[in-house]
């Protein structure tokens, strides 16, 4: 660290307190409150990277999150290492890390830096017009465009920080601890509402708490000092919360805003073991006050971009703040008073200012003729017409204005400088406003766009620079005045409040600075970062490009990291000086989240890993996971997919269970399924309303298979629905449909429906379903259940009975998913594995099989079952799916019901269910594939596809279902399955392949 | 008899927070739009249900939450009660309610799990995940509100400050469990 540039003076920066850091593998020294930024300038490095067009070598410019220049690699570990951060934003801690970024083999030495020899041949639009021909090259074009794409290096491997998410609500959000955002904020907390104020720094107060001048006074005190006070007594405030360390990103609709906190990111890397790194905060605000302040705008003149040239208020805040200076012979160069107030800070600080050149012809304000008792010598009616240096600025050469402005007069004078800042004026940020949907206004006295206070879209307002106010008694008295108004407080401590302050005498703005040599020969940089110029502006004028947002995607202006936040006000000004438009009428191109750059890792939180997505399990779920199951997602529902058994592969075991389960007994988890509990006087009503069915006859005690259509007569969801009681039933649905199921029945009993007295509740969860299939179902009930009368005539299929197991009462169904005769213990969920394990050791002697769900679908297609979802595709009805059995005739009417007499429906040439057989038994389909009948016909008419395929053990042939075109009219019919390696033969059957008499239900 | 099985069977504590699964505890779910129904859950209960938003009522026995115009839930307070005493409440709402179409009364014990959150943080922890404004909900003893923890639908009932109890469906609860375990670690 070089002593001569650090001053030891202020009470920001903590200088007990040193800091080791790696800068392109220097090691060097900072202290504590240092930004990566402020240590380089501190240690004298000033060039920082490389442009991303030119290669042309760049420094630090800014002091802020608008930086486009030092944007720097951070760490080199493949997992956390970070691209695009800015030096100017990132505080510097212990074993910092730090690359240039968009140079090879090094900064100081590019071999990239030759684009800058061939910049006259690279203009806006090069690319465009260059790569277009041949065609054919492109593929050649792209892999050399690619690699040379985009800025710094991507991690390459997972992130092992921590992120989450915090959810806020407050009265008042403040964004921004600059003097406004510390007075809204206090102003909001005296008013007693809650109010939280969140700033982008470590430290509240902006650029007033280091603006140590006599001529800026509040209550008699220096503006600092007050505002130090100030931010002190906001602590006593118990309805206030201050984030620091807060960047809002985004401000959408209805006052919801994002904003990343950042928690360790200023700690070393030790330091931060099984913390949260970053937060990200979503905040619902009733009210938000915008004091987000401006940014200073640099001035565009030839080599304007050279390290070294830097903002006139970084120079400030790096002496008043930092304590570091910026350069040891340092020129300022203006249009406005601004730069003033650094000639006054510099000089305060015993650094030599040059020179103030200033494109104005004089200015009488306070702070200019304290500059002038200080001996600072001043060029009044000059520019800069060219820089000189290339890694570092060495010299530059002024020039007299000619009176319009437009070009340069008289004699070059140089001067030696190894720092110069410049200061174009104030832009305010609106960018959070209008991400909000408000609209903007421009002020033409400041060439600025502010907030338009007629078209806001929410309960907020701006406050400070960010609407337009520039000097202190405006910041202050416009603030506390607006505030209480938007908050409706009478008095506040605010109301005696005197500020005095320099005032502006003079305003002067020319957006492209003339130079002694042609434009084309010179190079006036707008967007630093992506090398765009105020020719590329006007080139692309000429060539017809008129909208600012045509424009910016042709120049490529404001598409930086920095969103164009230094270069967006010059490219309207040159437009609109160029065409003799007003700016106003220009507007601005689209401000859009976020703010500043959200790591993925803020956006995603907590959800990664194990909590990347949601499970929901069985109660008898470590039961499977203890017997080897595999699993399968079904919806949220972790569910077994199949038990292999001494290294079998899926195939093998699916095999092994479907045979036992035929043979003698298979037990499947089906807790799963949507379970509905349905009470109520019209409770038959509302399922013969429901299902395509009739319902009113079914007798206590049965149980009914359903469909359930969507209004469009398309099959929605099925299942067996018990009745349990005279006004009381229980309603299976699928797994996947159980959620959908339930709210849509609750809207047509709310919206359609509401004169039946009918009541749903969910019992999913509540009751876990044990399925026992097989012709040993009987026997293994028996030994578990003995006092329940298994018999055919007590106990027929479809029926239930209410029973006990172990003294805990259960209802038993005896239905069936696989043609079995079988039975399903439907038991409380917390007794669920003790019954699940009964059933294992009952059935211990038949051996009983546990399967899961890749049997459950083969051993259902045997039957012709259907699975909605599977079987279905939302498309097909239930004649389309042969089920015309299940449409009841008599019903007045069902959801869907209408709907299935459309000449659509009922067309004969519909995609209907069929069965399909391979010619050859052992080959098996593959889900999803097409049917075609002549493949030689171009183009293939594609008839239908296969729904569901298995190779069937009980059968010993390959087995499939398929929605084909007239399906039903097809039986026998052959058709081909083309396949990318051969086709394969398939007849048309009927869908029922196993016990098409249904002998087996009653075995 | 057979072994009640609760999914989570633990009780955690973090710096200044204190998580435990409250089980077996009593739910059943009411419904009804009848103008008697009221009366008969006062006689039932000794409670009658809330019919403001949001809110609850109850006594030293149960707790009776709000969940809509026409649907409430009962828990019991007391831990001790067993399954006996379940069935027999759910059969003595079910008989004086559904039987006579007076409503619907549905056991919803073993649906929900229920876990208390207790300590200075238990807010801080929900938000990390609840988009719910805990800011009137906390200031009010007995607030009741569906919301959504981690995406999970819960309903959470203000006990008292700083003390509330939490209820997950049983097959989300140990994905809920790990959750809220994983956040109040870093609290």
């Amino acid at each position: 660290m070089s002593n001569e540039l650090r001053i030891n003076k202020n009470n920001f920066i903590d200088q007990t307190v040193r800091i080791s850091f790696k800068f392109n593998g220097k090691k060097l020294f900072g202290f504590k409150g240092d930004t990566l930024a402020s240590a380089l300038l501190a240690n004298d490095i000033h060039l920082i990277g490389r442009s991303f067009k030119y290669h042309r070598p760049r420094g630090i410019m800014t002091c802020g999150s608008e930086e486009p220049n030092a944007i720097v690699q951070i760490g080199s570990d493949p997992a956390s290492t970070e691209p695009n951060v800015r030096a100017t934003e990132i505080e510097l801690y212990e074993g910092l890390e730090a690359f240039s970024q968009n140079c090879w083999p090094s900064v100081n030495f590019d071999v990239g830096g030759i684009n800058n020899l061939l910049s006259p041949i690279l203009p806006a639009g090069f690319y465009y017009k260059t790569f277009m021909w041949p065609a054919s090259f492109w593929e050649k074009y792209e892999f050399f465009i690619r690699y040379s794409a985009g800025l710094g290096k991507s991690p390459t491997k997972a992130d092992d920080d921590l992120y989450d998410h915090q959810y806020a609500h407050c009265d008042v959000l403040v964004i921004g601890g600059g003097i406004s955002g510390v007075i809204s904020a206090k102003l909001a907390a005296e008013k007693g509402l809650d109010t939280i104020l969140i700033d982008d720094k470590n430290f509240l107060g902006g650029s007033t708490i280091y603006q140590d001048e006599e001529s800026f006074k509040i209550n008699n005190a220096n503006s600092n000092q007050w505002l130090a006070r100030e931010i002190e007594n906001l602590k006593s405030y118990k309805n206030l919360v201050i984030k620091s360390r807060t960047s809002l990103a985004a401000f959408h609709g209805y006052n919801y805003l994002l904003a990343r906190e950042a928690l360790t990111d200023h700690l070393s890397v030790h330091e931060r073991k099984n913390k949260i790194r970053q937060r990200l905060w979503k905040i619902r605000a009733q009210k938000v006050i915008i004091a987000s302040g401006s940014i200073e705008r640099p001035l565009v003149f030839n080599n304007n971009d050279r390290p070294g040239i830097i903002l006139s208020s970084s120079v400030k805040k790096y002496i008043d703040y930092f304590g570091v200076k910026t350069g040891k012979n340092i020129s300022l160069f203006t249009n406005n008073d601004s730069a003033y107030e650094t000639a006054v800070s510099l000089n305060k600080s015993g650094v030599n200012v040059n020179v103030v050149i200033d494109i104005r012809e004089n200015s009488d304000s306070d702070i200019v003729k304290k500059a002038q008792k200080l001996g600072i010598k001043i060029l009044w009616g000059h520019t800069i017409v060219e820089t000189n240096g290339y890694k570092r600025i060495k010299s530059f050469e002024a020039m007299k204005l000619s009176s319009d402005g437009e070009n340069v007069v008289g004699n070059k004078i140089k001067f030696n400088s190894d720092c110069i800042g410049i200061s174009g004026g104030w832009t305010p940020m609106v960018h959070l406003y209008t991400q909000s949907g408000g609209k903007l206004q421009f002020k033409s006295n400041d060439n600025i766009f502010i907030p338009d206070e007629t078209k806001t879209p929410s309960e907020q307002i701006s406050v400070g620079s960010c609407n337009g106010d520039f000097e202190l008694d405006d910041v202050v008295n416009n603030t506390i005045y607006n505030v209480k108004k938007f908050i409706s407080l009478d008095k506040s401590s605010y109301d005696k409040i005197n500020v005095t302050c320099s005032k502006e005498s003079s305003k002067k703005n020319i957006w492209l600075l003339p130079s002694d040599k042609p434009l084309y020969k010179t190079k006036p940089f707008l967007d630093f970062q992506n090398d765009s110029t105020a020719k590329d502006v006007k080139l692309a004028l000429r060539e017809g490009f008129k909208s600012i947002e045509h424009v910016k995607r042709y120049t490529t202006t404001g598409m930086g990291t920095d969103q164009g936040k230094l270069s967006n006000m010059h490219a309207l000004g040159i437009i609109a000086d160029t065409t003799g438009t007003n700016m106003g009428e220009l507007g601005t191109t689209t401000f859009r989240p976020p703010y500043t750059p959200l790591t993925f890792g803020t956006i995603v939180g907590r959800n990664v890993g194990k909590f990347f997505d949601h499970t929901r399990k069985t109660a008898i779920h470590n039961w499977h996971v203890d017997n080897k199951a595999e699993f399968e997602n079904v919806g949220q529902w972790k569910r077994p997919w199949y038990f292999p058994k001494n290294g079998e592969t899926m195939h093998e075991a699916v095999q092994r269970e479907s045979k036992a389960a035929r043979e003698s007994a298979g037990i499947l988890d089906a807790s799963t399924l949507g379970k509905i509990d349905i009470q109520g006087s019209d409770a038959s009503e509302f399922l013969n309303r429901v299902y395509t069915n009739a319902w009113s006859k079914l007798a206590i005690g049965k149980c009914r298979y359903g469909l359930m259509l969507n209004e469009d007569g398309m099959v929605y969801d099925d299942g067996v629905t018990t009745r349990l009681a005279e006004n009381h039933y229980i309603m299976t649905t699928t797994t996947g449909g159980a959620a959908n199921v339930l709210s849509k029945l609750e809207d047509y009993l709310q919206t359609e429906w509401p004169e039946l007295d009918v009541y749903l509740t969910t019992v999913t969860d509540q009751y876990s379903t044990i399925s026992i299939c097989g012709p040993n179902s009987k026997n293994i009930i028996k030994k578990i259940i003995p006092d329940l009368n298994l018999s055919d005539e007590n106990f027929p299929h479809m029926s239930f009975k209410d029973s006990k197991i172990d003294g805990v009462n259960c209802r038993i169904m005896r239905i069936s998913f696989t043609g079995e005769h079988s039975y399903e213990i439907n038991i409380q969920s917390n007794y669920a594995n003790d019954v699940w394990k009964a059933c294992m050791d009952a059935g211990k002697e038949f051996n009983i099989t546990p399967y899961g769900t890749e049997t459950m679908h083969l051993l259902r297609a045997e039957k012709g079952f259907i699975i909605t979802g599977q079987d279905t595709d939302g498309t097909l009805t239930p004649s389309d799916l042969q089920m015309d059995w299940i449409i009841s005739k008599k019903k007045y009417d069902f959801i869907g019901k209408r709907s299935l007499y459309r000449s659509d429906t009922i067309r004969e040439d519909r995609k209907q269910l069929v069965g399909l057989l391979t010619d050859d038994p052992k080959e098996v389909l593959e889900e999803g594939a097409q049917l075609v009948e002549d493949i030689n016909k171009k183009p293939v008419e594609m008839l239908g596809h296969v729904t569901s395929s298995y190779y069937s053990p009980n059968l010993n042939k390959s087995i499939a279902l398929a929605i084909v075109k007239s399906g039903k009219k097809m039986k026998g019919k052959k058709l081909i399955v083309p396949m990318e390696e051969k086709n394969i033969n398939v007849t048309i059957t009927d869908t029922v392949f196993y016990d098409k008499e249904n002998k087996r239900l009653n075995a | 008899m057979l072994n009640f099985n609760s999914p989570i069977q633990n009780e955690k504590k973090y710096n200044e927070i204190k998580i435990t699964e409250v089980e077996p505890t009593i739910k059943i779910n009411l419904r009804s739009n009848k103008r008697e129904f009221s009366t008969k859950i006062g006689k039932i209960l000794s409670i009658l249900p809330p019919t403001e938003a949001n809110t609850s009522s109850g006594n030293e026995n149960y707790s009776l939450l709000w969940l809509s115009p026409d649907e409430w839930l009962v828990y019991s307070k007391n831990k001790n009660q067993n399954f006996k005493d379940q069935i027999e409440l759910e059969k003595k709402l079910f008989n004086e309610i559904s039987k006579i179409n007076q409503g619907a009364v549905t056991n919803v014990s073993d649906h929900w799990v229920l876990f208390n959150l207790k300590g200075n943080k238990i807010y801080d922890l929900l938000t990390k995940s609840c988009p719910f404004d805990f800011n009137e909900f906390k200031k009010k003893k007995g607030s009741v509100s569906q919301t959504i923890v981690n995406h999970i639908d819960v309903i959470i009932h203000n006990n008292e400050n700083n003390d509330l109890n939490l209820f997950v469906r049983r097959s989300f609860s140990e994905d809920l469990w790990l959750w809220i375990n994983d956040s109040a670690s870093f609290l």
